[in-house]
């Protein structure tokens, strides 16, 4: 018998904690800085807790009844909390005080079951044994909830649901008082007859919590993880926020699905556009697929060579449903072969002769990813690229790192390309920056492909203009033996990322 | 260590606190045994029989010692259209101190690792630099030269960039290590130290002879040089390059070190197998004088020849370059030349094979990893060269000279030492750095050089006996590095190729 009143305090301790951490959790999806929404939520909470507490002095009659009652609140304002929040941020302005409002009533309730609780068990234990038992389990249900929300509660039932069941567990509990202490009820119907009610509610609510979420997480809930996966090279996740596909590779952010078309038109099309009939195409990076997208545009277009080192990268883009429709199945197209290999001793290796390059490594930001882009490099490439070829070579921010930008420029004149540095206006990057290199003195494209979302005939040539606080920086080139770039680039980016 | 119960692994596993049994390591000692360089070469010492050989071959020209040094004469000789000679090189594998391994991995050296890019004075160095394209319309092949980041030392537990200390110092201490740029800046400028440093000599005034006798440290305390960090440094450089402390080595000589080079470029040349790289290419080459596997036991006069002993054959020579270090020729040459008065250091070095990187925090793995205030010289990365982004494992090559006391009693300490002990020494070294080495290496293989090098001490530059053996006449010459007390890839180059000139002209002479 004593055991089950304790397991009662297990559970009401562990809804009462998974309440206050889906309080804080959603102001911290929903406003962000968590620091902050986590201490005022926690600190509210336990004050709420506290007011609680000392109200529960204030019952003096019908104990029992007046904890069922309690109970089943908790139960319903728990476990429609996260509900009430998600709609409270969608559809009006005071998701703060809906939060804060709600923290305060769910702590006062919480506040007040444990002192209830003890003084209804005070004539069936010793007093010492009670409060020694009470909160033992009651920091036992803390732990549970604490490791079981994180572990299982948001990642298997979403916000939503978790906190509808936890309501459940609340009135299951007042459902259960109704029969231990029958004997102080004098009329058990009524307050089970109120249970049957909440449980229905929340058992509604769990059924179509489907809709709720997918209403809410779609339309609210930051950045749903469709998949995270580490491979020996990288670490990939892509996520979800509206229409919004993000790919991150080592949480450097490598397209939105909103914005990518820019970046990628960008990067093929001027260079592309300019060659008559191109024949043999190389890809360096870009194992998304995105901007062999764009090249299959051109009929020409005998071969695609890509040459990506992560195989886990290539498969995804191959092969799951949503990746191949973001890359309209690129990497599936008879014309493009695909290599997974380290690219500058490939290129050491392989003898190809290309009409274009597209070259789109990550960021510059350590010594390894450094020798992509030196004149060493620059040289070889050269050798790749035919006569009246171009490669273009992405550059980072010619912005947020404006002496990087014109580094890799100056570096792939020193390696013997003409240069022709262009940017283009990516929201979800900000200002981006490429440079064409050709082997002979190029002309700009005068049409692009017809059906493009960004570029046209016209707009291409405005891409070559920089503005004067884009305008050429004087830079070392960056060299094998003396990376230039590297330095420069943490420099730069560690003056606008704090 | 003893196997943990399972019960104790099952408890410690439970609590992340696996014990870290550590992994099997294997490895062992390289190029001994005995049919190999370092038993063979005692069985001289000790005046052991050798079996007369049986064959006998005429050949006018001889080179003795198949490293840099002989095969730079052999490039001369080959250059000048000469021909009719052979390279016997005692070991398996020609190369001497630029030999070098191979596993699935990478390339690795076995001992020099590097060429400084030369100055505009050593024009052999950069024509061979011509010849394998490392120079090309005076600009140096960049994916030779070392790839950033260069060098880091491990100093007050962390990592910073370069050798040259820089965290922790006092005003006092920078004004010292300037005060000591200014000095070499000085010497510089008297063009007495040059490379090759037989080009200087003739430049040397009473007072840079002077600095034969007295040692670096000598010169130090004169100058008030007292800085731990800047002795540090110096003692490391005279250490990595000399196998000497700045206490024992000439002070010319370790002045030498910072004032005979003003590099053109960032450099230095460097290739996953060290200067193991340019042996390979000289022997495309010159492959076909090589003929390893002969231990030269003899070199006698008879008549106007040389009668050259290796086991197999017996060489009938017009002339002799006796490439090999040149104390050997006491003990090998009849009539023999006086005792040759120029000390050797013992070395080690090891190869780590490494199936991953250790944790590393702060900066990135630079090709060069030294630790301060450690007996070892560091680590140099193997596949540092290697332009891959990707590169799981590694091999790392691991250097000690042992420059305490005198050579004899380092090298009875350096084959003491089992491979066990010296495995636990420099896993215990690496340590200090990087606490989960043990967790990272699969392989150590220790290469032991009782006589790795000459040591420069305070006298050995401006010795009668060295300076008379330079001045190459008759038909036996010498041409090891050691003849400069220096063991630099230059020197021997210089040697090798001076002494092939002497003979290309006397051979010619007796030819007409």
């Amino acid at each position: 018998m004593a055991i089950v009143l304790f397991l009662s305090v297990f559970l009401i301790a562990a809804c009462g904690l998974i309440y206050e951490l889906i309080a804080g959790t959603l102001a911290s999806y929903l406003l962000g800085d968590s620091v902050l929404q986590f201490s005022t939520v926690i600190g509210s909470y336990l004050f709420a807790m506290g007011i609680g507490s000392w109200l529960s002095r204030f019952i003096d009659r019908a104990l029992v009844a007046r904890f069922i009652t309690i109970e089943l609140l908790v139960g319903l304002l728990g476990g429609f909390s996260s509900t009430l929040l998600f709609l409270g941020f969608a559809y009006t302005q005071a998701f703060r005080f809906l939060l804060y409002v709600l923290v305060v009533i769910i702590g006062i309730l919480v506040g007040l079951e444990i002192p209830l609780l003890m003084r209804i068990l005070r004539e069936r234990f010793q007093f010492k044994e009670l409060v020694a038992n009470v909160l033992t389990f009651d920091y036992l249900g803390a732990l549970g909830a604490s490791l079981l929300f994180p572990l299982v509660l948001v990642p298997k039932l979403g916000l939503v649901r978790g906190a509808i069941l936890f309501g459940l567990i609340n009135a299951a509990v007042a459902l259960w008082s109704t029969w231990l202490f029958k004997e102080h009820l004098p009329t058990p119907g009524i307050q089970r007859a109120g249970c049957a009610i909440v449980v229905l509610a929340l058992c509604i609510g769990l059924a179509f919590g489907n809709v709720i979420t997918d209403t809410a997480d779609s339309a609210l809930y930051s950045d749903e993880v469709i998949f995270a996966k580490s491979t020996p090279y990288q670490r990939m996740v892509l996520t979800k926020w509206k229409q919004d596909y993000r790919l991150y590779l080592n949480s450097h952010l490598q397209f939105s699905s909103r914005d990518e078309y820019r970046y990628h038109e960008a990067l093929v099309h001027p260079g592309l556009a300019s060659i008559a009939s191109p024949k043999r195409a190389l890809v360096l990076g870009g194992g998304d697929g995105l901007a062999v997208r764009e090249m299959l545009r051109y009929a020409s277009l005998e071969s695609i060579t890509l040459v990506d080192l992560d195989p886990e990268m290539t498969r995804q883009f191959s092969t799951h449903p949503l990746l191949v429709e973001l890359n309209s199945g690129s990497l599936k197209n008879p014309k493009v072969h695909v290599i997974n290999a380290d690219a500058f001793p490939w290129l050491e290796k392989n003898d190809g002769v290309y009409d274009f390059v597209v070259v789109d490594f990550p960021d510059p930001n350590n010594y390894s990813l450094g020798k992509l882009y030196t004149t060493a490099f620059y040289r070889l490439l050269r050798h790749h690229v035919a006569q009246n070829g171009v490669a273009v070579v992405q550059s980072t921010s010619p912005m947020f790192a404006r002496q990087s930008f014109w580094c890799i420029n100056e570096t792939m004149k020193q390696a013997g390309f003409k240069t022709y540095p262009y940017h283009v206006y990516v929201p979800s990057f900000g200002e981006w920056g490429y440079v064409l290199g050709a082997v002979e003195e190029w002309r700009q494209p005068a049409q692009v492909p017809p059906g493009l979302k960004f570029l046209t005939a016209t707009n291409v040539h405005e891409l070559f203009d920089f503005p004067p606080d884009l305008a050429p920086v004087p830079a070392e080139p960056n060299r094998l033996s003396d990376q230039t770039l590297v330095r420069y680039y943490e420099r730069e980016w560690r003056e606008i990322v704090r | 260590m003893s196997r943990p119960s399972r019960r104790q692994f099952a408890s410690a596993a439970l609590l992340g606190l696996a014990p870290k049994s550590e992994p099997r390591i294997a490895g062992g000692f390289v190029f001994e045994g005995p049919d190999q360089g370092l038993d063979q070469g005692h069985r001289i010492r000790d005046k052991a029989r050798f079996a007369t050989p049986r064959r006998r071959e005429r050949i006018p020209v001889v080179i003795a010692g198949g490293g840099v040094a002989g095969l730079s004469a052999a490039w001369r000789l080959d250059k000048r259209g000469f021909r009719d000679f052979v390279v016997l090189e005692m070991e398996a594998q020609a190369g001497g101190n630029a030999r070098s391994g191979q596993n699935e991995i990478t390339a690795y050296p076995w001992a020099a690792h590097y060429l400084p890019v030369p100055d505009k004075h050593e024009a052999l160095v950069r024509e061979l630099c011509e010849e394998l394209g490392l120079l090309q319309d005076g600009v140096w092949n960049e994916r030779w030269l070392c790839h950033s980041p260069q060098e880091r030392l491990f100093l007050h537990g962390r990592w910073q960039e370069g050798v040259e200390p820089a965290i922790g110092l006092t005003r006092k201490d920078t004004a010292q290590f300037r005060q000591f740029e200014e000095r070499i800046q000085e010497l510089r400028a008297t063009a007495a130290f040059r490379i090759p440093m037989e080009e200087g000599l003739a430049k040397a005034t009473p007072a840079v002879r002077a600095l034969d006798t007295i040692t670096m440290g000598d010169w130090m305390d004169r100058e008030a040089l007292i800085s731990p960090y800047l002795r540090w440094f110096v003692d490391y450089s005279t250490r990595d390059d000399y196998g000497t402390h700045v206490s024992d080595i000439s002070a010319w000589a370790g002045l030498h070190y910072f004032a005979s080079r003003e590099p053109e470029d960032k450099g230095p040349l460097t290739w996953p197998e060290g200067n193991g790289w340019i042996v390979k290419k000289l022997l495309v080459k010159l492959g076909r004088y090589m003929r390893t596997k002969s231990m030269i036991y003899q070199v006698r006069r008879e008549g106007q020849r040389w009668l050259v002993f290796t086991e197999n054959t017996i060489y009938e020579a017009d002339a002799v370059i006796f490439a090999a270090p040149t104390w050997l020729a006491s003990w090998i040459v009849d009539p023999a030349p006086p005792r040759w008065p120029i000390v050797t250091a013992p070395w080690i070095t090891a190869n780590l094979t490494l199936h991953r990187w250790p944790e590393n925090k702060g900066l990135e793995y630079a090709w060069d990893n030294v630790i301060y205030n450690s007996t070892s010289l560091g680590y140099v990365v193997a596949t540092h060269q290697n332009v891959a982004m990707y590169q799981p494992q590694t091999v790392w090559t691991w250097y000690m000279a042992l420059a305490d006391g005198s050579g004899a009693d380092q090298r009875r300490l350096l084959l003491g030492g089992d491979w066990n002990y010296w495995k636990e020494r420099i896993l215990a070294d690496l340590e200090k750095a990087h606490p989960d080495i043990r967790q990272c290496v699969d392989r150590i293989d220790i290469f032991r050089i009782g006589h790795a090098m000459p040591r420069p001490l305070p006298g050995a530059i401006f010795n009668p006996e060295r300076i008379h053996r330079t001045k190459h006449t008759g038909t036996l010459v010498y041409a090891n590095c050691d003849l400069s007390s220096l063991s630099l890839f230059e020197e021997a180059q210089y040697r090798g190729v001076s002494a092939a000139d002497h003979i290309l002209k006397v051979v010619s002479r007796s030819g007409a």
